[in-house]
């Protein structure tokens, strides 16, 4: 079976800590997934996203802290802006936009962190693997 | 004299207080019964009014804590006796076994796997079942496992499973004295036990639930994984009741408010609405107290988005209906008429109660406590115990977590005061080898895969993978570790590095989160830069996630480990710069605020300038005549600003405004309207606020319409009437202003019991929407009924009209509680409007610090950082922040002191090593860095057309980094090529 | 000293940098005296199996416009470059692909049926499209290959030096002369213009970088003083590199781009969504809802076509997916 690759960019203060709390509960979720670790989710920039997709994923995560709980006060509202122009882009250039997804974890959110990483696996399943045309 | 403080219990309020002295120079022993810190805050689910979720913002205070090289952790311990002075005590601690060397327990959690015994999660709520051997919540500090003695069937299973053999069945309890300047009680609360409560079930009925069990059913990491189901059958529920004041405002159980269960009922039920929209959550209650920073904004916010339903009840008793185990509840309303209504489960908002330990603390520390059990204090000491003994938080009676945190920071000031001298003489510093350069050196990498126990190793195929990273580019040793993090394992990276001579360390193991700080401090013990460190988490988002297929999990192990190395390949080697300190401070304001500030400052060794507007200082004190509790503020005023005059550090400015402020933390320098100029390292904005003006019910256009303070005045000389009515919310909770003011109901009853005591024979009516007499508070508005104060309680839809008819006063007004219309002919009108803050926008242009909404100083954070700005070195007390009794004021203004101190105790303030950098090369001057960032660390360099990162003042969280369209901003340590590496790293080639 | 062996080439291009190259006036003469200029295809009549027959690394300086568009410019490519001492990719196209780079949002059978079928005012009964071999009764007929996917110059083969604009502007023509003349050029691979962005040389004024919303050129005439980023209009100039002299923004245009991106940068547009989205809406931030988030991003009309117009063939995804 086609089996989705993942990176999942996690700020270290919610999301990156939701990861590990889903760790310390044992909830079972697919392996699809390689994080990577940032101090905020604002550190992301598109570059990185292409970046990934050009380098084999067939997803990309971001995932920070809820609205309003920016370990660095309002780092997360500029990941969300980015986030959105950035799909819109995505879909411009013939990438499904649901290939990258944007969640807010909080650090007690181990089970639903766990489930976005599941239900994004499950989707990029279906999706199949990412096609970037080179063309000739 | 000893430099350290002893801060006994580790809840919210105890590590501040502990990170606040530590961070300015002082040891500190924080001791806590519970085997692990964090207090009833570690349960929450989320934090009321911003929904903030508790753990997230309490874990960094946690890890800091536990971290801190200066505080030195005694959990399982109580304390017996306590002998010496002020400045000097000895402090006997008897050290309770825990059965696990704490040395040696990685807390990896296996022996908890294997244990066979269970017992009640008491950290759940008894919602759910732990083991014999157990941790209370996953982030515990210290993160060691304790036995249940109690429980523990004595197997031995843990013993042999634990392969990092720190089972110890044979511990004895141990003493240990301890030598302490100061000491800090901050022993929290205990709930009100509702079981005495018959007439609720509670215990009988199992959809009867505390409010501490329903914030734990809301958790995401709670008994149900955050699905909102009720006990008895795992249903969801359709309509909660929430009952107020259980434990509370009672004759038969405690008379004060606890002063937080309006607000956290109101959380819960939003929160339980946000999962489940569907839901119909009433709150049944009797007045809301919603009276804190943004509280009565987020109750309408509440009924109007949230569409709770607030009925004003107090429910009798609950029936169960045995075949459905839903709720009955039968109550009046306030129009006289009895409903029964069902619920499907109800929520008893339980009260705080003093902590069970509370009489044994005021035998062993000779503190007083209150009629209620709770520690005594007076209005203008509200922090102090006795000499040298001081407290904050719920010990000294029901608060929320901002009032608590503030108090925290003030009594670390008051307990630094006594020592102040002494600050510096027992800190601790490690001192490392001289770093290797490894600039020139290609890189040579270690890589340390970890088996903790079984935890990695029995999924993950560790030979497999360390074999693997010897093969990746620039790896040039490998190895297994049972625990990587073991005392021995740290040798062995030691000697590692200087056997094979590896200038960059990978570690595959747990989360860097709680052990990269400990694998740094070992590769910096070997001659390498910390930053020279990478880790990689295979435990907690590896193995441990995947044990069903451990194929799969060895190659996602593979697969982080070579990301890992990777980016170590590009790591650099970081230091941090200091920047040298103006060891003085400004307090802006002359006020109680700014002059307790100023005096706590100066008793803290500082010089501090005190500049103040008008021409003398008191600010809005100087109008308040009475307090509630009998004292004379005037004479406290004319006693504190005497000590200021007397005190060689305090330069006073009064009749002076502050022209211009630049600078940043450390280094600010003030231009004062009288031309002097001031240099200082921190700044305390504490402007106050005013009486709000009104312009309604005929102020200002008839002298028999005064407002509180003007009454109070009058009060002082004399009041001749017959009927004085006095109405509160006036310009309050409407339009007008949306907040409320927090201290009006109290002073109106206040005046109003005062104005009775002169003249018995006076009728006084209050007028109130809801009286919001707080905490312990509330014996005044007892006191208030039973001397024949007239409460009449109107709706905002039916305010009193006042009309003039003649010469005389009519008062129209709605008993809103007796739905009957009432005509007073007063002979005057008392109006409660509310405080008012000052025009601040110059003040926070100048100083760069945001307003909310309304006009106060906006904290960094509303609950856990309520004195400080985001912005570094700016701090704020009094009503500048919001409305506030004096006794506030003055710990708020305290917890300034100790928060400033943190910095200007210091010659020097290092950055951050993560920070972001510009190369000067590329930058154009486009800007768009700076509102980016939240800190003001990002100014132009006009002359250079370049912008610069302000070291002191960056956090590192890279926004502007990301933002910088030129690519002349990057962000160490996350640079453009580590982060690239990464993720080039990322598909096996 | 002998004189130089100059070459120009036009590929996938418009002809304005052709025109460029006069633009420097009588600095020609100059040229003139140094160099000789021994093919051209649009001003001398010099067949490409003349070039064929030049000796390898003949040409001294081979300035090459315009994108890689069809087999015809890739062949002409391999053979300028084995020619050529110095291969100069000149202007946007042959450095970054250009505006014909933005063809990358469709391929080939797209474009053909789009402008041989589709376009009202074509009239093409038969449905014919170009065919890269026709046998007609004189023999067979050949047509160069038109590739799906534009690329730019370096992308096919080695260059030695960049000389972006569209066109470059006479200035950064002649200190390219200068250099080439006097032997000062830079190390191989250098771009032949300043390392910083526009806003570096921009005559207008930086208030503060907070945009509430997002305005198209034709909705709004800039007040011609402030920055026109903070006056809503999407600007390319904070990662566009300098050189240009802000001609656009000086005739109240914003930039477009056409000097490609700073050397840092590896993809001007996503740089431009991060460093837009960044600070559009920034004020009021905390407040805004994911609906009110997703109304602001949605006056950004075109983010591929705006932010990629000149770079699309040298960005990370190069191109649209081809359908299959």
């Amino acid at each position: 079976m086609y089996e989705p690759k993942i990176i999942g960019f996690l700020c270290n203060w919610c999301s990156y800590a939701a990861a590990d709390l889903a760790g310390t509960s044992r909830i079972q979720y697919p392996s699809n997934m390689r994080a990577i670790r940032v101090m905020c989710s604002s550190r992301i920039d598109p570059e990185h996203v292409l970046r990934a997709f050009v380098n084999g994923a067939d997803g990309v995560l971001i995932a920070g802290c809820h609205p309003g709980d920016c370990h660095y006060i309002s780092g997360n509202y500029k990941t969300e802006r980015k986030y959105v122009l950035m799909r819109k882009m995505l879909e411009q250039f013939g990438i499904d936009p649901r290939r990258l997804r944007l969640e807010w974890c909080s650090s007690a959110e181990g089970g639903k962190f766990a489930q976005v990483v599941t239900e994004m696996t499950e989707e990029l399943r279906t999706l199949g693997p990412i096609q970037l045309g080179a063309g000739d | 004299m000893v430099g350290s403080v002893m801060v006994v219990g580790g809840g919210i309020a105890g590590m501040q207080a502990s990170l606040d002295l530590a961070d300015s120079g002082f040891r500190v022993y924080l001791v806590d019964k519970a085997p692990t810190i964090g207090g009833v805050m570690a349960q929450l689910d989320k934090t009321f009014p911003t929904l903030d979720c508790s753990m997230c913002i309490m874990a960094p205070k946690l890890v800091a804590t536990g971290r801190h090289h200066n505080i030195h952790l005694l959990t399982n311990a109580d304390i017996i006796n306590v002998e010496g002075n002020p400045g000097n005590f000895t402090v006997t601690v008897k050290m309770n076994p825990r059965f696990v060397n704490a040395e040696k327990c990685t807390g990896c959690g296996l022996c908890a796997q294997y244990c066979p015994v269970e017992a009640v999660n008491e950290y759940d709520e008894r919602l759910t079942l732990r083991r014999g051997i157990y941790v209370d919540y996953p982030q515990a500090v210290p993160l060691v496992y304790a036995i249940d003695r109690e429980k523990c069937i004595g197997c031995g299973l843990c013993e042999n499973i634990c392969q990092a053999e720190a089972i110890e069945y044979d511990q004895t309890p141990s003493e240990e004295k301890v030598n302490v300047g100061a000491i800090i009680l901050a022993a929290g609360f205990d709930e009100f036990e509702p079981d005495t409560k018959k007439e609720y079930g509670y215990g009988r009925f199992k959809n009867v639930v505390t409010a501490t069990e329903f914030e734990r059913i809301l958790s995401a990491s709670g008994p149900f994984a955050g699905h909102v189901v009720r006990p008895s059958d795992g249903e969801i529920p359709k309509r909660i009741a929430f009952l107020q004041c259980v434990g509370s405002r009672d004759e038969k159980s405690n008379k004060y408010c606890s002063a937080v269960c309006c607000m956290y009922a109101t959380k819960e039920a939003i929160i339980a609405k946000e999962h489940n929209p569907d839901l119909e959550a009433t709150i049944f209650f009797m007045d809301m107290r919603t009276y804190g920073k943004g509280f009565e904004q987020f109750y309408q916010r509440a009924q109007s988005e949230y569409g709770l339903s607030y009925i004003r009840s107090r429910v009798p008793c609950i029936e169960e209906n045995p075949e459905t185990q839903n709720l009955l509840l039968t109550y009046e309303t306030e129009d006289g008429t009895i409903t029964k209504a069902e619920f499907d489960m109800v929520v008893l908002s339980v009260g705080l109660e003093p902590p069970k330990s509370s009489q044994e603390l005021s035998t062993v520390f000779g503190v007083p406590l209150n009629d209620y059990g709770f520690l005594d204090w007076k209005i203008f000491e509200p922090l102090k115990a006795k000499e040298g003994i001081y407290a904050c938080g719920a010990f000294s009676g029901p608060k929320d977590i901002p009032d608590t945190v503030a108090q925290a920071s003030g009594a670390a000031a008051m307990a630094s005061g006594v020592i102040s001298g002494e600050r510096g003489t027992l800190v601790e510093e490690k001192v490392y080898p001289q770093e290797i350069d490894v600039a020139e050196q290609q890189p040579r990498i270690g890589v340390f895969v970890c088996w903790c126990g079984i935890n990695i190793g029995g999924i993950v195929n560790v030979p497999e993978v360390m074999e693997y990273a010897s093969t990746l580019p620039n790896v040039v040793f490998v190895d297994q570790n049972l625990y990587t993090c073991s005392q021995d394992t740290q040798e062995k990276i030691k000697q590692a590095v200087e056997e094979h001579n590896l200038n960059r360390v990978v570690v595959a193991s747990c989360t860097p989160r709680t052990h990269e700080p400990l694998f740094q401090s070992t590769i910096r013990e070997a001659g390498l830069n910390p930053y020279l460190f990478e880790m990689t988490n295979i435990r907690d988002q590896c193995s441990w996630v995947h044990m069903h297929t451990p194929e799969e999990a060895t190659e996602k192990a593979k697969d982080l480990v070579r990301m890992a190395v990777a980016k170590s390949n590009l790591l650099e080697p970081l230091k941090s710069s200091s920047v040298e300190v103006t060891q003085s401070g400004l307090v802006i304001g002359g006020g109680i605020a700014g002059m307790t500030a100023a005096l706590g400052l100066a008793q803290q060794g500082f010089t501090v300038h005190l500049v103040e507007k008008e021409d003398h200082l008191g600010g809005l004190l100087r109008s308040i005549r009475f307090t509630m509790s009998g004292e004379d503020p005037q004479e406290y005023l004319a006693t504190l600003e005497q000590s200021l005059r007397d005190h060689p550090n305090v330069h006073i400015h009064t009749g002076t405004t502050v022209e211009r402020i630049d600078g940043y933390v450390g280094n600010f320098t003030t231009a004062l309207s009288s031309g002097e100029e001031i240099r200082h390292g921190i700044c305390v904005v504490a402007v106050g606020g005013q009486e709000h003006k009104p312009a309604s019910y005929l102020y200002g256009k008839d002298e028999r319409v005064v407002t509180q303070l003007e009454f109070e005045d009058m009060l002082s000389k004399g009041v001749k009437a017959k009927t004085v009515v006095m109405i509160n919310c006036v310009e309050s909770r409407d339009d007008t202003k949306e907040y409320c003011s927090r201290v009006c109901c109290s002073e109106a009853v206040k005046n109003a019991l005062k104005l009775k005591e002169k003249n018995p024979d006076t009728n006084v009516y209050i007028l109130y929407r809801d009286m919001r007499t707080y905490a312990f508070r509330e014996q005044y508005y007892d006191r208030a009924r039973e001397n024949g104060i007239v409460f009449m309680r109107y709706d905002p839809e039916t305010k009193p009209r006042l009309e003039k008819k003649g010469e005389s006063l009519v008062l129209y007004a709605h008993d809103a509680a007796l739905d009957l219309d009432f005509e007073l002919h007063p002979d005057l009108v008392v109006l409660s409007t509310g405080v008012s803050p000052y025009d601040n926008s110059a003040l926070s242009q100048m100083l760069k610090v945001p307003l909310d909404r309304d006009g106060f100083f906006l904290e960094a954070h509303m609950k856990l950082r309520p004195v400080d700005f985001a912005t570094d070195g700016v701090f704020m007390a009094g009503l500048a922040h919001s409305p506030k009794f004096i006794d506030e004021t003055i710990s708020q203004a305290y917890g300034a002191v100790a928060r400033a101190c943190t910095i200007i105790s210091k010659e020097r303030i290092e950055t951050e090593p993560i920070i972001a950098e510009v190369d000067e090369e590329l930058c154009c001057g486009c800007q768009v860095c700076i509102p980016m960032c939240p800190y003001n660390a990002r100014e132009l360099d006009e002359e250079e057309n370049i912008v610069k990162v302000n070291e002191v003042l960056c956090k590192g969280c890279g926004s502007c980094v990301a933002a910088c369209p030129s690519g002349a901003a990057q962000q160490r340590h996350f640079r453009d090529n580590q982060l690239s590496s990464m993720i080039e790293a990322f598909v096996r080639r | 000293m002998d004189k130089l062996k100059f070459a120009f080439y036009w590929a996938a291009s418009c002809g304005g940098c052709e025109i460029a190259v006069l633009d420097i006036d009588e600095k020609i003469l100059d040229v003139v005296e140094k160099a000789d200029i021994v093919f051209w295809p649009v001003a001398l009549d010099i067949k490409y199996k003349d070039v064929e027959a030049f000796q390898d690394k003949y040409i001294d300086v081979c300035f090459f416009n315009g994108a890689i568009r069809t087999s015809e410019h890739e062949e002409m490519a391999h053979l300028l470059r084995a020619k050529s001492k110095t291969l100069v990719a000149f202007g946007a196209c042959a450095c970054f692909g250009g505006i014909p780079g933005l063809a990358n949002v469709s391929d080939r059978d797209e474009i053909f049926n789009l402008v041989y079928k589709e376009l009202p005012s074509v009239s093409n009964p038969d449905e014919t499209t170009p065919q890269e071999t026709y046998s007609a009764p004189e023999g067979e007929l050949t047509l160069p290959q038109f590739f799906d996917t534009v690329k730019a110059l370096h992308q096919v083969c080695d260059v030695d030096y960049f000389l972006p604009g569209c066109p470059p502007t006479p200035e950064l023509i002649e200190q390219a002369l200068t250099a080439i003349f006097e032997g000062t050029l830079p190390p191989k691979g250098s771009t032949l213009a300043p390392e910083k962005a526009l806003c570096e040389e921009c005559p207008l004024e930086i208030q503060e970088k907070k945009i509430p919303f997002i305005k198209r050129p034709y909705q709004v005439i800039p007040d011609g003083k402030r920055c026109l980023l903070e006056q809503g209009i999407v600007c390319m100039g904070i990662n566009t590199r300098a050189g240009c002299g802000a001609r656009c923004i000086k005739a109240n245009m914003p930039c477009r781009g056409c000097m490609g991106p700073t050397p840092e940068v590896t993809d001007q547009g996503a740089k431009l969504v991060s460093a837009i989205a960044s600070i559009l809406g920034v004020e009021g931030e905390e407040r805004m809802t994911e609906k009110e988030v997703e109304a602001l991003i949605d006056q950004i009309k075109d983010p591929l076509g705006t932010f990629y117009r000149y770079t699309l063939p040298i960005s990370l995804l190069r191109r649209k997916v081809m359908k299959k």
